[in-house]
């Protein structure tokens, strides 16, 4: 029968996956200027009934300017991704951890959609060409048990963003003959809110929550401005934008 | 105070410490045919040089998103007080003033940040600008080193170039 479902996919690996359209969310927990926050942020991409999109191989993510990334404390240590790779987070140093989140994928066997749900981390890794690194940690259990490590840099970006994160995904394997696993959604937040950090004090280990990201006294012109580029397995592009409306003062 | 840095777009770190190692030679760099030419007070501004090789450590004062606003002592060939606007970003950008005895000396800067941990180094470089006092015509070019402690936002920065005036 498996075998049958796999001939099946291998034939018809095109029908199963569809151009998809994406969208962007974004929002920060709590909302007030001047304030320390979590950035909460989220992608979907749509797809025709029964198909899923195309793999995913390349994410870029633009954020605002003058968003208090670099000083919210955060990735005061570094894990690598060979570390990742052996152990899943828990090897990593806490102080390493920059977020959570939670990713939806999906496969087409046959007729049939497959989704599994996998819990995401994201730590700091040492740095790439002078630029600060991460490294995101998904681990799926069911109905494939993988884990996958997929690094990211941040780099410099035009007005009116601060930077932008430049996320290489990698084609995850199914089963033979099969597509590669699809993104059908991903949410993600980058900031203190569940991360806890450990510091030594007078010989003693504290746990500590880290700052967070300190957000501007004053809001621009429009909102909080994000953009994101998607690029597919199949040579497509998706883009999406969204501005996070101006919140109130802390 | 902060959003009006933002506003001339600082690109680069800061802080320098003044610059460093204004290790003091004075050299008179004018030419000869220039100076004919060039008025007593033009040859006045023209005719300091130094070397210079400085220090500050600078205290947090104040922030908004990604901006920092901070003071403290600059020591080495011109001590003085500093303040530095800088912007943590992808690299490091500000600018800064320098209030010694015989004026101020503004500049701005970039720098790129290395490695993890609380304390964060960068490298860059900075360029002064312009001045006031005994360095109104004050220009010059330095490196810029320095860590950042990620913790309580203090920086000490490293200046090694050169000032005319």
């Amino acid at each position: 029968m498996l075998l049958m479902v796999v001939m099946l996919c291998a034939c018809l690996p095109a029908a199963a996956q569809g151009t998809s359209s994406a969208s962007l969310g974004a929002k920060f927990i709590p909302e007030q200027l001047g304030r320390r926050t979590t950035l909460e942020f989220s992608f979907s991409f749509s797809a025709a009934a029964g198909q899923v999109p195309p793999p995913l191989t390349q994410i870029e993510l633009r954020y605002p300017d003058n968003l208090g990334l670099g000083l919210s404390g955060l990735g005061l240590a570094t894990c690598t991704s060979a570390t990742l790779e052996a152990s899943g987070p828990s090897g990593c140093p806490p102080n390493s951890v920059m977020g959570y989140g939670q990713a939806l994928t999906g496969i087409v066997l046959g007729a049939t959609p497959i989704t599994e749900s996998a819990p995401i981390t994201i730590l700091r890794s040492p740095d790439v060409d002078g630029h600060l690194a991460v490294l995101f940690s998904s681990e799926g259990t069911a109905p494939v048990d993988t884990r996958i490590v997929f690094p990211g840099l941040l780099l410099p970006a035009s007005a009116p963003f601060g930077g932008l994160v430049s996320v290489g995904v990698p084609l995850v394997p199914t089963l033979p003959g099969a597509p590669y696993i699809s993104v059908i959604w991903l949410h993600a937040t980058l900031g203190p809110r569940k991360v806890t950090y450990d510091e030594e004090v007078n010989g003693r280990t504290l746990a500590y929550t880290p700052k967070g990201i300190l957000l501007p006294n004053s809001c621009p012109r429009g909102g909080f401005p994000f953009a994101a580029q998607f690029d597919f397995f199949d040579g497509s592009l998706s883009n999406a934008r969204t501005a996070m409306r101006c919140p109130g003062h802390g | 105070m902060i959003a009006n840095v933002k506003q001339w777009k600082i690109p680069a770190m800061m802080v320098l410490a003044p610059f460093g190692m204004l290790a003091a030679e004075a050299l008179s760099a004018i030419g000869p045919a220039k100076a004919q030419g060039a008025t007593r007070q033009q040859l006045a501004h023209a005719a300091h040089t130094l070397r210079a090789a400085d220090s500050a450590h600078l205290r947090y004062l104040s922030a908004s998103g990604s901006l920092l606003y901070e003071e403290g002592r600059a020591s080495g060939t011109l001590p003085g007080n500093m303040r530095v606007h800088f912007d943590v970003g992808a690299t490091f950008s500000g600018s800064f003033t320098i209030y010694t005895r015989g004026g101020t000396i503004t500049g701005h800067g970039t720098a790129t940040p290395h490695g993890a941990g609380v304390y964060e180094s960068f490298a860059g470089s900075l360029v002064v600008t312009h001045g006031s006092g005994r360095y109104t015509h004050a220009q010059g070019r330095a490196g810029l080193y320095g860590t950042f402690d990620r913790n309580n936002y203090a920086l000490v920065v490293q200046t090694t170039g050169t000032l005319r005036y």
